[in-house]
């Protein structure tokens, strides 16, 4: 009896499809709409906790970082609010059989159903816990490697990409430095890129970049293989003379060696040099910043910190997911920094992504800024999955 | 130092035509190619050959792009005033927070031989937007650099009341009708004339210094700290002084006059590790602070 009705509701629903479809209409059943990963919807519950706490604890005492952590984690869950609504309503909306009623019901399904897809799209990625400093503004430092100064032309052309990428994106940047060796080729660029939440974007970046081109400077039109290095780090202070005090602070006086590259003799009223590079060396890991572009030696200096910094956290945030993976008896990848990643390919106009199998077949478009979007997007996905099918190990194993 | 050789000339040739002109004054093509940089980022095209050709004959790049960032001020520097170093604009750092650290009701200061001005308009900067009063003066012996640094007080919006002034007047105190100070800074003439005509290598002065800044700016020795302590820092009511310095000797010196007039005296180094500023206190006056500056206190 039970199983006739079924029969029957199911053929009753078919039937109403099929006259939306006659309305020519895409709608789809609320059962094959997408739908969020149920182990998100346990972060929710997570997530709604960390706001109670966060919620307790401002009531005692008013703290910005807590504050717009509150905001951000509330934004997502009133996300989640309206999504719940929508797709009840879509739902609500398909049950409706009374025929002079389905032609605005459908209508609405339709309007409703780009609204549910965005929704969804948001909350993916906002329900994944987010990666260490995801929030921040960024670095990128570039290096030329293998092929003399034909990689010193392609790092200039990498650099001269992200910037194009800043136009098309209209984020702010500034080249912190770009220093020349003594042929007059490029031999490190430094990028700064000031728009919060850059970090998570451009930190795909890291790795080597191989071209193979004709060099303008070949005679014979042979096509060459060179390298350039990018690394991308998270923007932790701004390196300018007011965060300067504060950055010195971070560090034990015994971590750090100052050095300036002056010539010796008295100096004083002496020399007028215009020598104001700073050098800083950070003991415990052995890394070295040196900063010459200003004028203004505290301003360089302050430019050092900030790249210091920056550098620390990067290899934090990096031993942490190893931490991580070690806990889940995961293979720890070395970060190997002299795996390619990336070919640009210019005769056969493709740019090859060796991580994500991806290619684009612009590279000038690429170049020009508005293409890059693409291969990222492509590499976000990847990292997305990537990321969900480790949130899924954790929870299995707990 | 690299040479400047014929390769090196070739070399910076072929990078920039305006980068061989650079090389005397910078010895390496890393440091010409700086000072390009900042050529071709503060002066307009136009003037790029003849900023070059200025620096073939030594001429300071400070006068060519007329400033010189001292803290947050870019200095105005002119031809004929001594051009701020990085040591003073280093120790002057250091005091500018020990003196916000402080939280003075008012601080008076006078800052002898100011030049441009760079110590006192600094710290009259960074002491700006605090609760403390503030009435700084500086004074120069020379119309160009009280002119300068009138210019520049004005160019920074600051409010330092610029005299002109001779340290060696026993009555400078009372001209300049400032009896209630309590803080004394200068970095004077402190190159001793036998050392202003020996080459760099030997304690000397650099040639761009010696054929571009003023020797009036230059040259001096134990005269100018004697009569800063005798016609500035005892007559007044002041209970700290600042003096920049360049030998050991001269330190000594004034440690041997201030001490005996109930003062505390130590020195500091700059970052380069030389010897630099002389600093004299109360034992317990407002200044005793200074002390923790001091890399040795007599
Ligand atoms: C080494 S410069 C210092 C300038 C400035 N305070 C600085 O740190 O850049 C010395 C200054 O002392 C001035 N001067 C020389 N003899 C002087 C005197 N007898 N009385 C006052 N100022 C004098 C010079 O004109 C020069 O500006």
């Amino acid at each position: 009896m039970i199983t006739k009705i079924l029969k029957f509701k199911s053929s009753f629903i078919n039937l109403v499809r099929f006259n939306r479809y006659n309305s020519s209409t895409n709608i789809l059943h609320p059962s094959e709409l997408p739908q969020l990963h149920p182990l998100l919807i346990k972060r929710v519950d997570i997530l709604k906790n960390d706001l109670q706490n966060l919620s307790i604890k401002l009531e005692s005492q008013y703290n910005e970082e807590i504050q717009t952590n509150y905001d951000k984690i509330s934004s997502i869950l009133s996300k989640y609010e309206e999504f719940n609504s929508v797709r009840s309503e879509i739902t609500e909306l398909y049950n409706i059989t009374d025929s002079e009623l389905i032609k605005d019901a459908t209508m609405e399904i339709t309007n409703l159903q780009p609204k549910y897809t965005d929704l969804i799209k948001e909350l993916n990625y906002h329900l994944i816990p987010p990666i260490k400093f995801a929030e921040k503004p960024c670095i990128i430092e570039m290096h030329p490697g293998v092929g003399g100064s034909e990689a010193a032309l392609f790092t200039f052309d990498l650099l001269q990409m992200y910037i194009n990428f800043c136009h098309f994106k209209k984020w702010k940047f500034t080249i912190i430095s770009m220093n020349k060796n003594s042929s007059g080729f490029i031999n490190e660029a430094i990028l700064s890129i000031d728009e919060p939440g850059s970090y998570d974007t451009i930190r795909f970046e890291s790795g080597v970049h191989r071209v193979q081109r004709i060099p303008e400077t070949e005679t014979k039109g042979r096509v060459h293989t060179s390298t350039a290095a990018v690394v991308v780090l998270p923007k932790i202070s701004e390196g300018n003379e007011s965060t300067l005090v504060e950055d010195e602070k971070f560090f034990k006086p015994n971590e750090i060696r100052i050095e300036y590259m002056r010539a010796s003799g008295k100096g004083g009223q002496h020399v007028n040099t215009t020598d104001s590079a700073v050098r800083i060396v950070h003991l415990p890991t052995g890394i070295i910043v040196k900063q010459q572009d200003e004028r203004s030696q505290p301003r360089n200096k302050a430019k050092a910190f900030a790249l210091l910094r920056s550098k620390l956290a990067e290899i934090e945030r990096i031993e942490e997911i190893n931490f991580q993976k070690s806990i889940r008896n995961e293979q720890v990848s070395t970060t190997d920094r002299s795996d390619k990643i990336r070919t640009y390919n210019y005769p056969q106009n493709r740019i090859t992504d060796h991580r994500c199998n991806f290619s684009l077949h612009d590279i000038d478009g690429c170049m020009k800024g508005n293409k890059l979007i693409e291969i990222i997007n492509k590499l976000k996905e990847d990292d997305y999955k990537t990321r969900l099918r480790q949130l899924i190990g954790d929870y299995s194993t707990k | 130092m690299t040479r400047v050789t014929a390769k090196l000339i070739r070399q910076a040739r072929s990078i920039s035509p305006y980068l061989p002109p650079l090389l005397p004054a910078n010895r390496s093509i890393n440091q010409a190619l700086l000072e390009l940089k900042w050529i071709k980022c503060e002066l307009p095209k136009n003037e790029w050959r003849k900023a070059v050709n200025k620096r073939l004959k030594w001429v300071p790049l400070q006068y060519i792009l007329k400033t010189q960032p001292f803290g947050n001020l870019n200095i105005l520097c002119k031809d004929g005033v001594l051009i701020p170093r990085w040591e003073t604009e280093e120790w002057c750092m250091k005091l500018a927070n020990l003196i916000k650290g402080l939280k003075l009701e008012k601080l008076s200061m006078i800052d002898a031989c100011t030049g441009t001005g760079c110590i006192s308009l600094l710290i009259n900067d960074e002491l700006k937007s605090t609760a403390t009063n503030l009435d700084i003066h500086g004074f120069d012996v020379s119309g160009k650099a009280y002119d300068l640094a009138k210019e520049n007080n004005e160019f920074h919006h600051l409010s330092v009341n610029f005299h002109l002034g001779d340290v060696f007047d026993e009555e400078i105190l009372d001209k300049l009708q400032l009896t209630d100070v309590n803080l004394i800074t200068s970095n004077p003439p402190y190159i001793p004339e036998e050392d202003y005509n020996k080459s760099v290598l030997l304690n000397g002065v650099s040639k761009s210094v010696k054929l571009h800044e003023p020797k009036l700016a230059l040259v001096g020795n134990g005269e100018f700290y004697y009569n800063l302590l005798y016609n500035l820092v005892f007559p007044s009511s002041a209970d700290g002084f600042v003096f920049e310095l360049g030998y050991k000797e001269q330190a000594d010196l004034v440690n041997e006059v201030a001490k005996l007039n109930g003062w505390r005296v130590g020195y500091m180094k700059d970052s380069a590790e030389k010897i630099r500023c002389v600093l004299g206190w109360k034992a317990d006056g407002k200044f005793k602070s200074l002390k923790d500056l001091c890399s040795y206190v007599y």
